[in-house]
């Protein structure tokens, strides 16, 4: 298995890592970095709680993308979003509205969020649904998870504004 | 009553923040020095074969490999991973026929993934390797994906212990006739004016609950089996794999993780035998599996797919004059919990209605497809699915109005319940039933939708349902709690109850701090080590909060009054002339004669000896309260469902608009987790009446056991949504508490099979209503939607 030096920025730090070829994103995270709050739901990219947020603040499924090929790149993961000890207002918004139950697909779905909020800052409720997809919850229903999205929405544009 | 500080507010998740940041341990987030990485060698050959040779030479020749094991390298004791089997006593468990017959490698292959070896390495990518590696000669044998096949007299047996490979069937020492209920059903058919009777078929749903299942075990040097587990049930999980190593319980730990969701899938063991057995292998190491997702799939249990037959006779003006029913559940591989899935499917139909008379048979039959187990609602959606849809049937044929019938025939405070054993404590129906037509507009879209045009129709239904809050009387009921005083008089809760997201141990410690009166900051639970917090059944039949909370409410209620009794002694007074506010101990009407808890609680443990009087400088001993308790009821909650959607006769695709449903809860300890427990419970009803099923083809091998494939609804799938509470108050319920975790999944089923019925005039008896099922039936019929 061929092996390749890389330096990935994980939440604002540097990594200087060697990764086997065929590591995906998600392995190297968890395993080589000792980050576990990116989560295996499926590794077939079906249900994005590996999800992490690039530097253009689109979210990738980190199971689906190879190591290898993130050399340089700047990542952020759901623990990376915390600004010294203040939440980012999604995860804030999540917490306000009880949006996570058994948690698991929490740290992809806020990550989730931030990348569809950074897109589309004032989405509609339709919107947020479909930006969603790809991400499941077995147990919120969607319902809080959708009205967290809103607030934190309303809330940015308050902070921004 | 004073006014409630914490119970009743929707107060911040205990564990939320952890998990917002994603710093909440999971299973598989456990890393321990050393670590080891284990592989289950599955067969994927055969959904049925004998395993003639095995032969893990090569396996075990690979650099990197630690051990590998096979069937006779482990225990040979047989076990059953449900654990249900534990709570009834040895005589019910003897009537019922509760076997343990799996082996944790197995040389009879009953499923396909069923697992025959096991590899531990240095690696996953090793263990993956090596498994590879396995050699296996197989005796391929006759798959039987229905009860009529494996039920065969020539059929191979499953098991020696139930011929026939019938697994279960109500005992006639338990059920005289192998049948529950009462009256004289053939006597009430002759008297009815109408009689209804059909077959309905309800699907293998999987859980899927998010977090795949993983485990970590380590037999340590001072000889103690560590497992770390998201199992659902930690108390007895921790009995049964004592006993199947035959170790003391004093040394086996089993450490409850935070658990990525269950809903059933949890309920018992999953590979906790597995990695205990591998841990035993390789003293001293930890050895840790982490499941694909494909693999969860098919080992954790789902739900029994049912074949449930239903007749039911009515006088005209609509009065229930008998039900006669039968549901034969399609088992998969092994035993599991057999006697009880069967059984509740009719406890939740004896439960409902006022019928005149009433007969339930239950039968269940080995399968070569995966286990079926708990999942939640466990029976109760796959009756609802039939009984509401029966129900639905009759009122059009009598030209009755559907929700008027149910308001008027549903059981009601005072009623047997559901094992017909114990009363409804409370009921509060029909207020969930007025306030849910209410919201979403029943009265006028029924009527609206009874007369439409054009290929596509919208329909509105209704459904209704009860559950209960535990599982007493049926089987075992009970919690142990401990409470203690800190020095600064804060509390520590020490109880065995597992949060399975839902929230339980934030509405538990709201009970807690409540009835303490603290504030919740100075309130902590100590859960998931299982020998280190007491006993608990653990999370399934809708139990925590009612058991597990009341358990909490009076191990507080004495804690407070130990405090209150040392306040008296100083004071001066009786008990009863005290009172507490913001931890100041006073006399009521004289809140200057005061003593403060902090100073009471912490001279109990830094019990010094005043020099001037020569005396303790309070009362030696640190406050502490013990209670085991046993509920004596099992106060079921009501609700009601309406679901509006539109079907698209040209495409069969169904599209949901709208989704109300009220429950009767009592009380709601916090509110947003109650509704959030309504409205991810309507996701799984939804997706089970719609689009899930686990599909295998005729060699028994899994279709679509991924995501990709299995269907469920996503967010914007999802129809608007909303829950309403309804609060009455149960009398025996902790502050008037019923249970709410199961619920939500049952009446969202019977709603939107009886919305599709209005819509398109077709009843659906095969679950799930696919569109290509609806094309189907409407072509079938030669109906047009013009
Ligand atoms: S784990 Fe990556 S999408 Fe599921
Ligand atoms: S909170 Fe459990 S899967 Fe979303």
């Amino acid at each position: 298995m061929s092996k390749h030096m890389i330096t990935l920025n994980v939440n604002g730090e540097d990594h200087d890592i060697v990764v086997a070829s065929n590591k995906t994103l998600l392995e190297v995270l968890r395993e080589q970095l000792n980050m576990p709050d990116t989560k295996y739901g499926c590794g077939t990219g079906e249900c994005g709680a590996c999800s992490v947020l690039l530097e253009d603040n689109s979210a990738i499924n980190s199971c689906l993308t190879l190591a290898a090929t993130m050399d340089g790149k700047k990542i952020t993961t759901a623990s990376g979003l915390e600004k010294g000890d203040k939440l980012h207002p999604v995860q804030q918004a999540f917490i306000d509205h009880a949006a996570v139950q058994c948690g698991f697909c929490t740290p992809g779905m806020v990550v989730k969020s931030v990348s569809l909020l950074a897109k589309n800052p004032r989405p509609t409720e339709q919107e947020i649904r479909e930006g969603l997809e790809g991400s499941i919850c077995r147990c919120t229903g969607y319902v809080k998870i959708v009205n967290a999205v809103e607030a934190a929405s309303k809330a940015m544009a308050g902070t921004a504004g | 009553m004073t006014e409630l500080k914490t119970v009743g507010k929707s107060i911040e998740r205990v564990d939320i923040k952890a998990k917002v940041l994603g710093t909440a341990v999971y299973a598989a987030d456990i890393k321990l020095p050393g670590m080891l990485h284990g592989k289950i060698v599955r067969c994927f050959e055969h959904a049925h074969a004998k395993v003639v040779h095995l032969d893990l030479s090569a396996a075990a020749a690979v650099p990197g490999v630690v051990k590998v094991l096979g069937p006779k390298d482990v225990t040979s004791k047989t076990y059953n991973q449900s654990v249900i089997d534990l709570m009834a006593s040895k005589t019910e468990g003897a009537m019922l026929g509760d076997i343990e017959e799996q082996h944790i490698f197995t040389e009879h292959v009953k499923f396909w993934g069923d697992g025959i070896a096991g590899i531990i390495a240095v690696s996953e990518e090793v263990a993956e390797r090596a498994a590879k590696l396995v050699r296996v000669e197989y005796e391929p044998l006759p798959v039987y994906i229905t009860p009529e096949e494996s039920g065969h007299p020539e059929a191979v047996q499953f098991t020696p212990h139930k011929p026939g490979n019938r697994a279960f069937q109500l005992p006639e020492e338990m059920f005289p006739g192998n049948a529950l209920g009462w009256g004289d059903v053939d006597k009430a058919f002759e008297e009815a004016d109408l009689v209804i009777e059909d077959t309905f078929y309800t699907p293998k749903q999987k859980q899927c609950q998010m977090e795949p299942n993983s485990y970590v075990a380590l037999y340590d040097d001072s000889n103690r089996l560590n497992c770390w587990t998201s199992g659902q049930m930690p108390k007895l999980v921790h009995e049964k794999i004592a006993r199947l190593f035959d170790l003391p319980m004093s040394r086996v730990t089993i450490h409850q993780t935070v658990v990525g969701g269950g809903f059933g899938a949890r309920l018992g063991m999953v590979l906790e035998p597995e990695i205990c057995a591998m841990a035993l292998a390789v003293p001293g190491r930890p050895v840790k599996i982490q499941q694909p997702r494909e693999e969860d799939w098919l080992t954790s249990p789902s739900r029994h797919p049912a074949r449930y037959w239903m007749k039911i006779g009515f006088r005209k003006d609509g009065t229930p004059l008998a039900v006669d029913a039968k549901s034969v559940n399609f088992k998969g591989g092994y035993y599991l919990d057999g006697s009880a899935l069967a059984s509740t499917t009719g406890f939740w139909l004896q439960g409902m209605y006022k019928f005149e008379n009433l007969r339930y048979k239950g039968e269940s039959y080995f399968t070569n497809q995966p286990v079926c187990g708990a999942f939640r609602g466990y029976g109760n959606p796959q009756t609802n699915f039939v009984l509401e849809q029966m129900i639905e049937r009759a009122c059009v044929q009598l030209d009755l109005d559907p929700l008027e019938w149910r308001r008027k025939w549903h059981k009601e405070t005072g009623d047997m319940s559901w094992l017909n054993a114990t009363p409804y404590t409370s009921c509060a129906l029909n207020d969930c039933l007025d306030r849910g037509a209410e919201v979403i507009g029943w009265a006028q879209k029924r009527k609206k939708y009874a007369n439409q045009t054009g290929p596509k129709r919208r329909g509105i239904g209704v459904a209704v349902g009860n559950h209960t809050s535990g599982a007493f009387p049926m089987i075992l009921e009970h919690t142990t709690c401990t409470v203690r005083l800190n020095e600064d008089a804060s509390a520590t809760v020490l109880v065995a109850c597992s949060d399975m997201g839902q929230g339980a141990h934030t509405s538990l410690t709201q009970i807690a701090a409540e009835t303490l009166g603290w504030p919740i900051e100075d309130v902590r639970l100590e859960t998931g080590d299982s020998d280190a917090n007491g006993f608990d059944i653990g999370a399934h039949a809708s139990r925590t909060l009612y058991v597990g909370g009341a358990a909490i409410m009076k191990a507080c209620q004495d804690a407070r009054g130990q405090l209150l009794d040392r306040a008296a002694r100083i004071l001066k007074v009786n008990r009863d002339e005290l009172d507490i506010d913001n931890k100041t101990i006073f006399v009521e009407g004289e809140p200057e004669r005061s003593v403060s808890a902090v100073d009471i609680c912490r001279t109990g443990i830094y019990n010094f000896i005043d020099h001037a009087t020569g005396l303790p400088e309070g009362e030696l001993g640190q406050i502490q309260a013990y209670v085991s308790y046993k509920p004596d009821q099992n106060s079921p909650p009501f609700f009601a469902t309406f679901v509006e959607l539109e079907v698209d006769t040209e495409t069969g695709e169904v599209e949901l608009l709208e989704l109300v449903s009220s429950h009767d809860i009592g009380k709601a300890i916090h509110p947003a987790i109650c509704e959030g427990q309504m409205e991810g419970g309507a996701q799984q009803g939804l997706g089970m009446v719609l689009t899930e099923e686990m599909y295998f083809d005729e060699r028994g091998f899994a279709i679509n056991n991924s995501f990709t494939d299995y269907k469920m609804l996503g967010a914007s799938d999802m129809p608007k949504m909303t829950s309403i509470l309804v609060e009455n108050g149960d009398p025996y319920g902790p502050f008037g508490a019923k249970s709410v975790g199961e619920a939500g999944v049952v009446t969202p089923v019977g709603a939107t099979a009886n919305a599709i019925y209005q819509a398109t005039g077709i009843q659906f008896t095969q679950g799930p209503i696919t569109p290509e099922k609806i094309l189907h039936e409407i072509r079938k019929r030669g109906l047009t939607y013009d």
